[in-house]
């Protein structure tokens, strides 16, 4: 493992990467800063960019624009109540009214040194967890790796909220089905290309991430409105950004609670960061006094840390799946394995076999990246939060325009822009419907790999399906992925059964 | 009955996996492929009768709650159509008047369609930030960025 260590700190601290680091970081803290623009949005912006550098550098670029865009979110959260991602909306909970108070400079502060203390715990046990699941995954065999796959899709499904699982199974199955346009790896015979040959790789991940991401997020920032808010706020008087003893005291037990508990939900594919601070400012408003509840949604600090350090932690813990098993456990990841993919490097247990360099610079860099947040932005921010002043009616085309060029500088072909334009429309349209575009976009990256995996699984054992319950392993995780798809629903059904019952009695006792 | 957005989306998404499964239906195998239990139509079919099912129970649990319906007043449709048609103009004058005149343009008819009425402003921002860009890509990346076919029609290419 030291070797390791070393190899990633060699790689990380060379002077090209540290600079990615640093661009990420500032990159991603300007995107996630602006209203309806998440982490999802700015490592997607990036993708384009990376295909110009090597796989570690262009992976750091990319870590550092998700922490970076996480750290920008809770930014306009606190100071303008708009968040950038869904992340970020519990910090607007208690960090605008404590902006309300003239305390936004307090109330940044807190949340950078949250969100430090969730990266560093996160990045900790990362970096001994990680090698040690993947040590463990490396006798992993197809069949694992198919019911892996399946466990991945249905996680996502069962975490995307109640009523809302059918649709996010929807649309992985639609994923999985844009997936198998193009040549059939297996067999080489083309399929759903309908005699275009522009179709015959497949439908570009650049191109679908770039405009369900990218362009339809922000168009739909548009349709919202949410462009017009950053004109109401005055963001240059955010007062002292210096804590006492006392608070430090007072919730640092609450940002090691919260990192330790966010990096694990995290870690579970498809629950995410979201999930995590909303259940760290669940579990510390429980954990709180009679008197201290109150305070909660009022400006409470112990409202504010908990989800600050849970969602770094759980951004870290999203690598856990990625780096380990190959599976991602949210959008931004997925965009994250659809870049390696793109570079030929196949996430999974043997990354850190084959590519060391990549998997240990990736850990390591996660530490630098919150250094930088901390040391470099945090000061600055008085500075970068003039962004948000910045008229949005300037910055919107410019964000269109990078995320059109970046397709185009990719191919050098205008046609691609025309396909952008009519993916994000459909994109805009699911939307509409209630649809979430994270399930579609890792069920297309994932399709590849499991079809692989399913019949290299079904050729090992002569055609049959039994490797399903013949194979401990492959069989534990499909029972789980099943308990995942299957629990959540029918918990549901029966406490709206139970509670259809209780109104009932208590109707009928009010009749009598 | 009341038409909600469930009712949409599983209708829809029946009908789509419906034309999924002809096409499935309709791939070409390779000759010993069909007796074959892992085959190019195995997983598209495998897809289409899992979307078949997922969009009837989505037909059957949809609810028809208030926020299930379509409202369509506080957004801001023509905004982004006009958007849209603006990035479909970029991308063709790409081809006929080049990279860095396109840009100005787009950027340009982008600050005005949000609601930008600086000219001065306008002006300064697409202007300096498309020069920017282009001698970025062409001097500094090295990216051969074309003239477009109107400048090759006039001055020869």
């Amino acid at each position: 493992m030291f070797d390791g260590i070393l190899t990633g700190l060699t790689t990380a601290v060379m002077p090209f990467n540290l600079l990615m680091v640093v661009v990420g970081c500032f990159a991603g803290t300007f995107i996630g800063m602006i209203p309806g623009l998440g982490p999802v949005s700015a490592v997607a912006l990036m993708i384009p960019i990376t295909y110009g550098l090597d796989p570690s550098s262009g992976i750091i670029l990319m870590s550092g624009v998700y922490y970076g865009a996480v750290f920008g979110g809770s930014t306009s959260s606190i100071l303008i109540n708009a968040p950038g991602c869904s992340s970020t909306v519990v910090t607007a909970f208690d960090g605008y009214p404590l902006a309300q108070q003239n305390q936004a400079g307090k109330a940044l502060a807190l949340a950078a040194y949250a969100s430090f203390t969730g990266g560093t715990i996160g990045a900790l046990i990362l970096l001994v967890a990680a090698p040690m699941l993947a040590t463990v995954s490396l006798s992993f065999q197809s069949s694992d790796y198919f019911a892996l796959m399946l466990l991945g899709l249905t996680a996502v499904a069962a975490f995307s909220g109640q009523g809302q699982v059918i649709k996010a199974m929807i649309m992985t199955v639609f994923g999985l089905m844009v997936s198998t346009v193009g040549t059939d790896v297996t067999s080489g015979i083309p399929r759903f290309i309908f005699g275009n040959m522009d179709l015959i790789d497949g439908v570009s991940f650049l191109l679908l991430a770039m405009a369900t991401f990218a362009l339809a997020e922000v168009l739909m920032s548009v349709m919202r409105g949410e462009h017009l808010k950053s004109q109401e706020m005055d963001v240059r008087n955010l007062g002292s950004m210096k804590l006492t003893k006392e608070e430090v005291k007072h919730v640092a037990p609450t940002a090691l609670r919260g990192s330790i508990f966010g990096f694990f939900v995290g870690v579970l594919p498809g629950a995410g960061a979201t999930i995590a601070s909303f259940l760290a400012y669940g579990l510390e408003r429980n954990l709180a006094s009679a008197k201290e509840k109150l305070l909660f949604g009022k400006g409470s600090l112990r409202g504010l840390v908990a989800p600050e350090s849970a969602n770094n932690a759980a951004s870290t813990g999203s690598f856990v799946p990625l780096l380990t098993l190959g599976i991602p456990g949210s959008g931004t990841t997925a965009i994250m394995l659809g870049a390696l993919i793109a570079y030929g490097i196949q996430p999974g247990p043997r990354l850190f076999i084959d590519n060391p360099d990549v998997f240990w610079s990736v850990i390591i860099s996660m530490y630098f990246c919150n250094l930088v947040l901390l040391i470099l932005n945090l000061p600055l921010i008085p500075y970068i939060s003039r962004l948000l002043a910045v008229p949005t009616q300037i910055l919107i085309p410019l964000i269109l325009f990078f995320s059109i060029i970046g397709v185009y500088l990719v191919s050098f072909n205008a046609i691609d822009i025309h396909i952008m334009v009519f993916i994000s429309v459909i994109a805009i349209f699911l939307r509409f419907l209630n649809f979430s575009m994270a399930p579609m976009l890792l069920g297309f990256i994932l399709g590849d790999i499991l079809e692989n995996n399913l019949s290299r699984a079904l050729a090992i054992y002569d055609g049959s399906f039994s490797f399903i319950w013949e194979r401990p392993l492959t069989r534990y995780i499909i029972v789980v992925a099943l308990l995942m798809l299957l629990v959540p629903p029918i918990l549901g059904h029966w406490r709206s059964m139970k509670l259809k019952k209780y109104t009932k009695q208590i109707t009928d006792r009010s009749s009598d | 009955m009341v038409i909600g957005k469930d009712h949409i989306a599983g209708l829809l998404f029946l009908c789509f996996s419906v034309v999924y499964g002809y096409f499935t239906l309709q791939t070409q195998l390779m000759p010993g492929d069909v007796q074959q239990s892992f085959n190019a139509q195995t997983l598209p079919r495998a897809l289409s009768i899992m979307g078949v099912v997922l969009s009837i129970a989505l037909l059957l649990t949809a609810e028809v709650g208030m926020e299930e319906k379509f409202y369509f007043r506080n957004y801001k449709f023509s905004l982004v159509i006009q958007l849209l048609l603006l990035i479909v103009a970029f991308a063709v004058a790409l081809k006929w008047i080049g990279f860095a005149l396109s840009t100005v343009f787009f950027l340009a008819s982008g600050f005005w369609v949000l609601g930008e009425r600086s000219i001065k402003r306008i002006l300064l921002v697409s202007v300096i930030f498309s020069i920017c860009t282009w001698f970025m890509l062409t001097r500094l990346l090295d990216v051969y960025l074309a003239p477009g076919l109107l400048f090759d029609m006039f001055l020869g290419s």
